[in-house]
């Protein structure tokens, strides 16, 4: 089997230490760069299967590696590291194709979990999809079967096959509150509502989460959704 | 999880709250160290490589941005008891972290958190005891 190399690119060297060690119990083979540039180098050199990059570097920044990375490498993952609060660039980089992203600061348990998540996402996506509206069918179908973890992988898909729409975000938003991950829910309704602002599904759920008004999950329009009622066992 | 790889977020970085941060990163932890003042943070060590979050703790919002709610272990070490139980009940009862510790000065509050689920260590009561051991003792002749 291949090994599954992680490249971490950060500026910061305790980022670069805090990403190294939190890994070290996956052994997954870690290598770091410390700015764009060295990253593309040591990307050119070797196969990574994963890439945590920081989007804030000096020179050449996250954004422009992630570009040139899914034109040159486009089977590389990529997860996003962002400063808090600035979820718009997140977005941004998704929109790019990113597998990802996770918010400064974040526990070990966090980046393992999302590593791992990403690595085997491969392998989960079990039922035949290819374009967004079919990712979007059956992430629905999935949650009214209530097999939540199949329904989150197939919005995740829909998000990579097209980033600039907004149901799938809140899908994945949906699927997250489920699991009682409240705030990666909301992070994900303000995506949809940044993608699409009108978009009411995603305001509606956001209010609620928010505590704003009450009412039931909104999954959308569509055939096979409808209201996802009850709790997700994580 | 071993002992060393717990994700721990320190309210504080005064001379405890600097101390514990560094020697816990250094053994390998996870740690987020929070204070209200950014020049507090010169006091942490060049090896230490956990996150800074500057900001009032007494804001849920900091609590939230410093991942305190995904904490294995909260500790509370401001020089404020207030602020410290403010930290450690949030901690404890909004986010339901397992493992809560605060610094109390005033031994008569130990109980309110002791109801609360939450550890504390009392420096006063420590160092008095500390003391009557010492005057207890018979004079070296």
């Amino acid at each position: 089997m291949e090994t599954r190399g992680v490249l971490i690119v950060d500026d910061e060297k305790n980022i670069r230490l805090t990403l190294r060690r939190a890994l070290e119990s996956l052994r997954l083979d870690t290598d770091s760069a410390v700015n764009g540039e060295e990253a593309l180098a040591k990307l050119q050199e070797r196969r990574f299967s994963v890439v945590l990059l920081d989007l804030k570097m000096p020179g050449m920044d996250g954004m422009e590696v992630l570009r040139r990375l899914r034109a040159a490498r486009p089977e590389v993952k990529v997860i996003i590291i962002t400063a808090h609060g600035t979820i718009e660039s997140a977005v941004e980089a998704m929109k790019l194709g990113a597998a990802d992203f996770i918010q400064k600061p974040f526990a070990p348990k966090e980046i393992r979990d999302l590593v791992t998540k990403v690595l085997d996402r491969d392998k989960l996506a079990a039922e035949k999809a290819e374009s967004y509206e079919e990712h979007v069918e059956l992430a629905k179908r999935c949650i009214s079967q209530r097999q939540f973890d199949a329904a989150e992988e197939h919005a995740r898909q829909a998000v990579s096959a097209d980033a600039t729409k907004p149901e799938a975000f809140n899908l994945l938003g949906v699927l997250l509150e489920m699991a009682g991950r409240k705030l990666e829910a909301q992070k994900n309704y303000r995506a949809a509502l940044a993608l699409d602002p009108t978009y009411r599904p995603a305001n509606e759920n956001l209010s609620r989460t928010t505590g704003l008004t009450s009412g039931g999950i909104s999954v959308g329009a569509g055939t096979g959704g409808g209201e996802a009622g009850g709790e997700r066992t994580p | 999880m071993t002992a060393s790889d717990r994700f721990i977020v320190i309210v504080g970085c005064g001379r405890l709250g600097a101390y514990l941060a560094n020697r816990l990163s250094r053994d390998g932890n996870g740690v987020v160290v929070i204070d209200a003042e950014e020049q507090a943070f010169a006091a942490l060590s060049p090896e230490y490589s956990g996150f800074r979050v500057e900001g009032d703790a007494t804001e849920l919002a900091v609590l939230r941005e410093a991942k305190a709610d995904k904490a294995d272990v909260v500790v509370a070490a401001t020089r404020d008891d207030n602020v410290n139980l403010m930290v450690a009940q949030v901690a404890k009862v909004e986010f339901g972290v397992a493992r809560v510790l605060a610094r109390v000065f005033e031994p008569r509050r130990e109980a309110v958190c002791r109801k609360l689920g939450v550890e504390t260590i009392c420096p006063t009561a420590m160092s008095a005891e500390l003391f009557l051991k010492a005057i207890a003792r018979e004079p070296a002749p």
